[in-house]
């Protein structure tokens, strides 16, 4: 009995290591999705594998409770690798990274050179990084939930996110459904809120990877849309694309996105508009919803007043409009 | 309550040769509910208070949310002394209808109103007589809801003879701002457009009485020298001993009487039923109960600030408490002319409605000081 438990405990051990990074597989996950999950983990592991000679770096942490040195490994250590020298506090707590006082950068990104960092919340002075951060992680959440809510027979296929843009009053994420006259009914949208709130409450991490061009197109093989947007993509960022994994979800996006799902709080979605038909029988649908950050209380009367706000259709660039450079570079400035 | 009518009956078959024009009532007060402890809310019950945590809402969001407040309801306004909101909206109530008189008969039940106890003095009738009043003012009633009889199923049944030929009204007071309150309580009056009130209460009419969402009830609902069955929750006086609780006698206070002043003494007889007997009357808790006020007259009414004035000095309740006011029940007190029904609408426009009505014997302060003629 006593050797079984020993070959038993280190397994479970290993197991919860992995919930950690990724839920729990899908059973209903396609092919598709399984072999696009399986090259980024590879990708991930070449990468690591990739540092060679391990380097040392400084990192100069400036905050509470007090300013130290932190001597961490280029390339590999990553801001909540420094979180987890300092407290679990810091870790729970800690949303974003600031670099050098101006560069956002995620927590689970590899530090790349001596730098001073300071580990942000969403109750810091000045938190309007954190605060695109998070819109932005919410809209990512939003595909990763649509992905999870829709049946086969609706055919979803998602498109793109626009950048965060908090005072439209809403995050958004644009799909295509294989039907054009979806009404969506009010405990439809209720079921898509309560799936964020379930990603929310699985606490997964959102981990990013930097991956060529060819590799990003290996991945996104099957999706039409992906495989358009790429190429313009990666020419924007010198052949790179960054890319996004939450549980099995991937995701293209600029970044950075908040640490994990856990910092979620008060969500609702709660309009979908349709923008205009693709084809004979599809359509591009804009999903919209306004959510709180975790430890956020709101009385229902202003918490009302935002769903209100959030259910007008919202402004960004649509996802039938030509994505043209300039549009882009607008973005960037922002 | 049972008690009561066995006994009366019980009184009636023993002196049914005389007839009976005085019945003796031995009013028997229970504690009206079970001494099981209640370890759950009821299905149907709904918080009011939310737990107040710090919104960290900046200072200008603060403002525009009570902006917004102000639009959906009306600003903040003392209307009829009471701090209160304007609720332009609920101006559109419908029109009243224009032969009110023949549309009610004596078996038919209206609304009551929501009052609180504001405070006593005495009036004085045109005989010189004095009678002590206390003042009940109507607080910014509105009309939240009505269930037809036929949808009415209360859990916790009223104590109405054939209850399901009535309907009931939902009658809220005190208006306050809902951003106070749980989103479940505001969602009560979400459809009535009424503002979200502080106390609600329930009157059980007539299908003819009922009443459109959002009218508002005033003390014109009730007319001077009608009488009105008053129910309050009475002072909280904690635990009390036999003395102030049952009104016993006690013992004197000196001649050699040894520690037994104000206590009960002997609590029981001996024999075959040598037990203390159930209801012996013990000290205990003494007060925070329901009790109802019958058969009190109203001698006069004011209209600018919703009050009147009841007969007694006994209202339950202290200064400042929730009262609700019913038509009686009493037989011999009922009126046999028709009052306001289903209510008094107030025309906004009204500059000639008197705001003093006082009883034909109540002696009004503006007249003459009364004067006995010499014997």
């Amino acid at each position: 009995m006593s050797a079984v438990t020993k070959l038993i405990k280190p397994n479970l051990g290993a197991l919860r290591q992995l919930q950690q990074y990724r839920n729990i597989v899908n059973l209903s996950a396609t092919a598709a999705l399984r072999s696009r999950n399986e090259l980024f983990s590879q990708e991930q592991r070449r990468q690591r594998e990739a540092v060679g000679r391990i380097e040392k770096i400084e990192v100069r942490y400036l905050g509470l409770p007090e300013d130290v040195t932190l001597v961490m490994n280029n390339h590999i250590s990553t801001p909540y690798n420094c979180a987890q020298h300092l407290s679990e506090g810091h870790c729970k707590r800690a949303a974003l990274a600031l670099i050098d006082g101006t560069v956002p950068w995620d927590m689970h990104r590899p530090l790349q050179e001596s730098c001073t960092l300071q580990l942000l919340n969403f109750n810091v002075s000045e938190p309007h990084l954190v605060n695109k951060a998070f819109w932005r992680t919410c809209s990512f959440m939003l595909g990763a939930a649509l992905q999870r809510t829709f049946k086969d027979e609706a055919k979803l296929e998602l498109h793109s996110f626009p950048g965060p843009n908090i005072k439209s009053g809403s995050f958004v994420h644009d799909i295509v459904l294989g039907t054009q006259s979806w009404e969506p009914t009010k405990a439809e949208m209720r079921a898509i809120s309560a799936e964020m709130v379930k990603l929310s409450a699985q606490d997964l991490r959102i981990e990013r990877l930097e991956v060529d061009k060819d590799v990003a197109i290996e991945m996104f093989k099957d999706s039409r849309y992906k495989s358009e947007q790429l190429p313009s993509i990666a020419q924007q960022n010198q052949g790179r694309v960054t890319l996004y994994r939450l549980g099995e979800h991937i995701d293209i996006s600029r970044g950075p996105m908040v640490a994990s799902t856990r910092f979620l709080g008060k969500c609702t979605i709660s309009a979908a508009h349709k923008v205009a038909s693709e084809g004979a029988a599809s359509a591009f649908y804009r999903i919209q919803g306004v959510a709180l950050p975790s430890g956020f209380t709101l009385n229902h009367f202003a918490y009302g007043l935002l769903e209100q706000r959030s259910q007008k259709l919202n402004s960004a660039r649509l996802p039938n409009e030509p994505f043209e450079e300039q549009q882009q570079q607008q973005m960037q400035l922002s | 309550m049972l008690r009561t009518v066995i006994g009366d009956l019980a009184r009636l078959r023993l002196s049914n040769s005389a007839s009976p024009s005085i019945v003796l009532v031995t009013q028997v007060r229970e504690k009206g509910h079970l001494s099981r402890p209640r370890q759950k809310n009821p299905y149907w019950f709904v918080r009011q208070q939310r737990t107040q945590t710090e919104d960290l809402v900046t200072g200008e969001n603060r403002n525009f949310i009570n902006e917004v407040v102000h639009d959906t309801y009306g600003a903040p306004a003392i209307i009829k002394g009471i701090q209160t909101y304007e609720q332009k909206q609920l101006v559109k109530t419908p029109a009243p209808p224009n032969t009110d008189e023949q549309l009610w008969t004596p078996g038919l039940r209206r609304s009551g109103l929501i009052a609180r106890k504001i405070g006593q003095y005495p009036l004085w009738l045109k005989n010189g007589e004095r009678v002590r009043t206390t003042l009940l003012q109507v607080v910014d009633n509105h009309v939240i809801k009505y269930i037809p009889p036929e949808e009415y199923k209360p859990s916790q049944r009223p104590h109405v003879h054939n209850l399901n030929k009535y309907g009931c009204l939902l009658v809220g007071a005190e208006s306050t701002n809902p951003a106070l309150l749980t989103k479940e309580y505001c969602g009560i009056f979400r459809d009535s457009g009424v503002m979200p009130t502080k106390s609600l209460a329930r009157f059980i009419v007539s299908p003819q009485a009922a009443l459109a969402a959002g009218t508002p009830l005033n003390v014109g609902h009730f007319r001077v020298g009608d009488f009105v069955d008053v129910r309050g929750k009475t002072v909280d006086h904690g635990f009390q001993g036999v003395v102030k609780r049952h009104g016993f006698k006690g013992m004197p206070a000196s001649h050699g009487v040894t520690k037994t002043h104000r206590r009960a003494g002997n609590i029981g007889g001996g024999g075959e039923k040598g037990r203390v007997w159930p209801g012996t009357k013990m000290p205990g808790h003494m007060g925070n109960r329901w009790r109802i006020l019958k058969g009190l007259r109203i001698w006069r009414i004011n209209t600018k600030y919703n009050v009147m004035w009841v007969q007694g000095s006994s209202v339950p309740g202290s200064t400042n408490g929730l009262v609700y006011i019913y038509d009686t029940i009493l037989p011999l007190r009922k009126s046999k002319d028709a009052p306001p029904f289903p209510t008094l609408y107030e025309q906004p426009d009204a500059e000639n409605a008197p705001e003093d009505i006082w009883y034909d014997q109540v002696h009004n302060f503006k007249d003459e000081t009364i004067t006995y003629k010499p014997e």
